[in-house]
């Protein structure tokens, strides 16, 4: 009797739920997003495979303070430190990269494109860094509208582990 | 009749005196009728008028949104260590930012320095991303760089510390009333309390008005024989100010008496001070009055009121009694003077113990000898700003709100673009070169289009003419570059080292006349490589490359880098008969300095409210250009026009031998010297001429280029990244053969090359080393493309 008075009850919250006139969730690429379709598989993919330019530990200071606000969904406080950390080293690949991801929570996704390519031109173009350039572009190409540019880059970003280093 | 005559003591009276002889026995009524007209009057007059003043003085009062002049600020400077900054520069800096250099830096604002050891005490302020408070530190530099740096106190990240931002101009409003609003609890206490005791010592318990305070003064007054004290409360002098008048008449002491009464009656003793601080008149700069102790305190001192040293607060508090009488820029001795008076009041009230008032006065006056300027420090570069806001805010808006506008200026590489600007041109005329000749230098961050400094006149600081941002001359060769770029992009018909003809051409030109340019040697160098072409700037090549990509392109090309104009579409064009202002050939070079990613060119990077609200940010936003990697070929070209072409004296003009890109440029009749360079990290134009237009006998690398070289002698040189993109690689190629060959062979030099562009054939030096071994070639050659 309990069981079904509690299960009753749940219905009802479920049914007045459905009911509700929440507003539509907006279908941006959240932080979560970034996680699943950017980080974790480019981190997977990588499987050691690593290739990181030494920061300077100002930048990683502002890097770490990014990283702050954005798991605080402070999105543009956290552009400001990667915009104050890419004052000091304009070339870092990972602050472009970061940048990129923040944009793309942004719902920013021309920039998020702009910046992941910049990431990539002037980074390793290998590794778990590239992995994450080309999953960016391919997320970001997908939210512009370019299925196949989108697919393109996927397929590209698991090429990031076997691809050596060019243009030297 | 009769009874009349019968009463002969009594006086004739005249006809209608009946009500006299009636109301003398009502002599109290009389006097009370006339007392009931005169409450009567009272009442009809005074209290409209009383009602009225109030009205006035609430109106003022409350409704008095100062208009707050905005504030411009230079960019905020980052310190950490592995910075590269010279000492130089770090005093530049700190000095624009209004700190003082002391024995220690006890308080923010100062520093103190020994050897290469500095000690800073960083104000509290307002950043665009937030308030930070004071905090005091401590750096090492060694040789141009800062080896170490430490937090001593207040809270601050380690390792990473900003100092507070140059303030380089202020946006006035109208009616030019110029101040820096302050919050009572931010003025120093000995200012509050100092004040009372010198102007107003019954401020805490009086109505507006102080009969004490009169008397006192009527007393001081007579034993002096003239006017040496003054009655007025805080509170009517406030009211004074309102309404500027210094007529020294009864009915305005009476209206400033009852105002201030009025004022009393409405608002409490905080609120009337905070509006007195604000509001004293404190001095007169140019047009522009200065109100209150906030900007009184930068514009004497050059430093925030929280700041100053009990000998500077004296000196203010001394100055409300007549601010031009002890102005002390114009009157030193006579300021000093009144400021140890008070200094001495100070004592007398035990506000100061002897002392700590022996020290103070033992202090000069301590006023910077020019006050901060009063429009700007930088107009040239202050007219950009100006530029960038008008497309989001309201003229009014940046002269009344107070807002906080924070730019991209670095005022060391500031001041240094204005020596090079400056000393190049007395270097020019000691050369023989035209006295009047006239300069604009443009110095912007590569990777983020900030732009640094910007110069738009021989002059220092004056504001006219800005050449940076108005002055559309011919840009010459300046040009060429974009035609070689666009030859690069087509990968089938052009590389850097495809053979072209520099020999003489005849065009028709469309009113039908003839045009032959000729080379500035005047000789032509027949077949060439593409890149010896670029390298050496020869017209008539850069000619047939450019009729055959095709002018229209060229122009297209130049919007792509952001610069939109009318362009004529004619051959000459591809020689430079193109005129654009030095602010645009910056942002057209900086997509190529970049790699091929174009950003706007900005000088603002963020607009605040005076309490520190973000009003809008303008961030960094980037555009990959296509054909990157003709961009990159190109900028291996442009490294060799220094190594070894058009610029190859720019080495020794820097005494530095660090890879850098540029470009020179002259126009017909030497009317125009251009000079365009890059390094990793900045970007610079720079051009001389004269202003009407007359030949002026100068080349691209006669002066320009050396206007340039002063500039970056001072600021850090970072070698230009010649990393290819994907789809570009250097080879080893045999350029007479126009073939592939390998280092040891002869010949041998190392281009890059668009994947598919490289030469077909190997020379037969390869071809030997192949037969020998066949399989590491293989790897060398093609190993990267799997």
């Amino acid at each position: 009797m309990d069981a079904k008075i509690k299960l009753l009850g749940a219905l009802i919250i479920l049914l007045l739920a459905a009911c509700s006139s929440q507003p539509p969730v907006p279908v941006d690429t959240t932080h979560q997003e970034v996680d699943t379709r950017v980080r974790a598989p480019a981190s997977e993919d990588s499987a050691g495979v690593q290739v990181y330019s030494l920061q300077n530990p100002a930048v990683k200071e502002l890097t770490a303070q990014a990283q702050l606000a954005e798991n605080a969904g402070k999105l543009d406080q956290a552009s400001g430190y990667l915009e104050r950390a890419l004052r000091i080293e304009p070339r870092d690949p990972q602050l472009l990269q970061h940048m990129a991801e923040i944009k793309l929570q942004k719902a920013d996704y021309q920039q998020a494109l702009n910046f992941a390519v910049r990431s990539y031109d002037i980074g390793p173009r290998v590794g778990e860094i590239c992995s994450r350039n080309w999953r960016t572009i391919s997320v970001a190409r997908e939210h512009l509208n370019d299925a196949a540019g989108a697919s393109d880059a996927e397929a590209r970003a698991t090429r990031c582990m076997n691809t050596r280093p060019k243009g030297y | 009749m009769a009874r009349k005559a019968g009463k002969p003591k009594s006086r004739p009276r005249k006809p209608g005196s009946r009500k006299a002889v009636r109301k003398k026995p009502g002599l109290l009524r009389r006097s009370f009728r006339l007392l009931a007209l005169l409450i009567g009057l009272g009442i009809g007059l005074c209290v409209p008028w009383v009602i009225w003043l109030d009205i006035q003085v609430r109106d003022e009062f409350e409704g008095r949104i100062w208009d707050i002049p905005s504030r411009v600020y230079a960019r905020p400077l980052s310190l950490y260590s592995g910075k590269p900054i010279s000492k130089e520069s770090l005093l530049l800096e700190l000095k624009a930012s209004g700190y003082r250099e002391k024995p220690t830096a006890s308080v923010p604002g100062s520093y103190s320095v020994n050897g290469n050891n500095f000690d800073i005490n960083r104000r509290a302020f307002i950043f665009e991303d937030g308030s930070e408070p004071a905090s005091r530190f401590r750096l090492q530099l060694s040789g141009n760089t800062i080896r170490t740096l430490g937090v001593v106190s207040g809270s601050g990240t380690p390792g990473l510390v900003r100092l507070d931002p140059a303030e380089i101009a202020s946006i006035y409003p109208l009616h030019d009333e110029d101040r820096t609003l302050v919050a009572l609890k931010d003025v120093p206490e000995l200012l509050i309390t100092g004040l009372q005791a010198v102007e107003d010592r019954q401020f805490k318990h009086h109505h507006g008005v102080s009969f004490r305070s009169i008397a006192r003064a009527f007393v001081a007054n007579m034993k002096a024989a003239r006017a040496v004290q003054g009655g007025s409360t805080l509170t009517q002098q406030l009211v004074k100010n309102y309404f500027l008048s210094n007529e020294r008449t009864l009915i305005r002491k009476v209206n400033e008496a009852i105002m201030a009464v009025l004022l009393e009656w409405h608002y409490d003793k905080a609120q009337i001070l905070e509006a007195y601080v604000n509001e004293i008149f404190m001095g007169q700069q140019g047009k522009h009055a200065i109100h209150g102790f906030g900007r009184a305190s930068e514009f004497y001192f050059d430093r925030p009121l929280q700041d100053l040293d009990p000998q500077q607060i004296a000196l203010l508090v001394g100055m409300v009694r007549g601010a031009s009488l002890y102005n002390p820029r114009r009157n030193p001795e006579r300021a000093l003077q009144r400021r140890d008076q008070v200094l001495d009041i100070f004592g007398i009230t035990g506000l100061l113990t002897q002392t700590e008032i022996n020290n103070a006065k033992s202090h000069p006056l301590g006023v910077t000898t020019k006050p901060r300027s009063g429009g700007s420090r930088y107009p040239a570069f202050v007219d950009l700003v100006r530029r960038q806001l008008r497309r989001d805010y309201q003229a009014s808006d940046l002269s009344s709100e107070g807002l906080k506008i924070f730019t991209t200026l670095a005022p060391s590489e500031q001041e240094y673009a204005q020596k090079a600007v400056s000393e190049g041109l007395y270097d020019l005329k000691q050369r023989g070169l035209p006295a009047d000749l006239q300069a604009a230098l443009v110095l912007a961050d590569v990777a983020s289009g900030e732009v640094r400094a910007l110069v738009g006149d021989r002059v220092a600081g004056r504001n006219g003419f800005n050449r940076a941002l108005d002055a559309r001359r011919q840009i010459g060769s300046v040009i060429k570059p974009l035609v070689y770029l666009l030859a690069l992009e087509h990968v089938d018909d052009y590389n850097l080292i495809t053979p072209v003809k520099d020999e003489p051409i005849s065009l028709r030109q469309a009113d039908g006349k003839i045009w032959s340019p000729e080379n500035y040697d005047h000789k032509s160098h027949g077949e060439i490589p593409l890149m010896d072409a670029l390298i050496h700037s020869y017209n008539q090549a850069t000619v047939q490359v450019g009729l055959s990509v095709g002018v229209a392109n060229l122009i297209r090309k130049i919007k792509q880098l952001g610069v939109v104009v009318e362009i004529p579409p004619v051959p000459a064009s591809l020689l430079g008969a193109v005129e654009l202002t030095p602010i645009e050939v910056t942002q057209m070079y900086q997509s190529l300095a970049a790699g091929g990613y174009s950003v706007p060119l900005r000088s603002v990077t963020a607009v605040l409210t005076p309490q520190g609200a973000l009003l809008s940010r303008y961030p960094l936003r980037f555009m990959p250009l296509e054909n990157r990697e003709a961009v990159a070929l190109l900028s291996f070209a442009l490294t060799r026009v220094v190594e070894e072409g058009t610029a190859k004296a720019l080495h020794g003009l820097l005494g530095n031998d660090t890879l850098i890109a540029g470009k020179t440029g002259t126009t017909n009749e030497r009317r125009d010297s251009w000079f365009v360079g890059y390094t990793r990290d900045r970007v610079a134009v720079s051009w001389v001429g004269l202003d009407d237009n007359r030949p002026a006998s100068v080349t691209g690398g006669n002066a320009a280029m050396r206007v340039w070289a002063r500039l970056f002698r001072k600021v850090p040189i970072e070698a230009v990244d010649l990393r290819m993109p994907d789809g570009a690689n250097f080879v080893w190629v045999d350029i007479r053969q126009q073939a592939l060959t390998e280092p040891s062979c002869p010949e041998a030099v190392q281009i890059p090359f668009i994947e598919g562009s490289e030469p077909q054939r190997s020379t037969k030096c390869l071809e030997k080393q192949a037969g020998k071994n066949k399989e590491s070639l293989w790897r060398k050659w093609f190993g990267r493309k799997d």
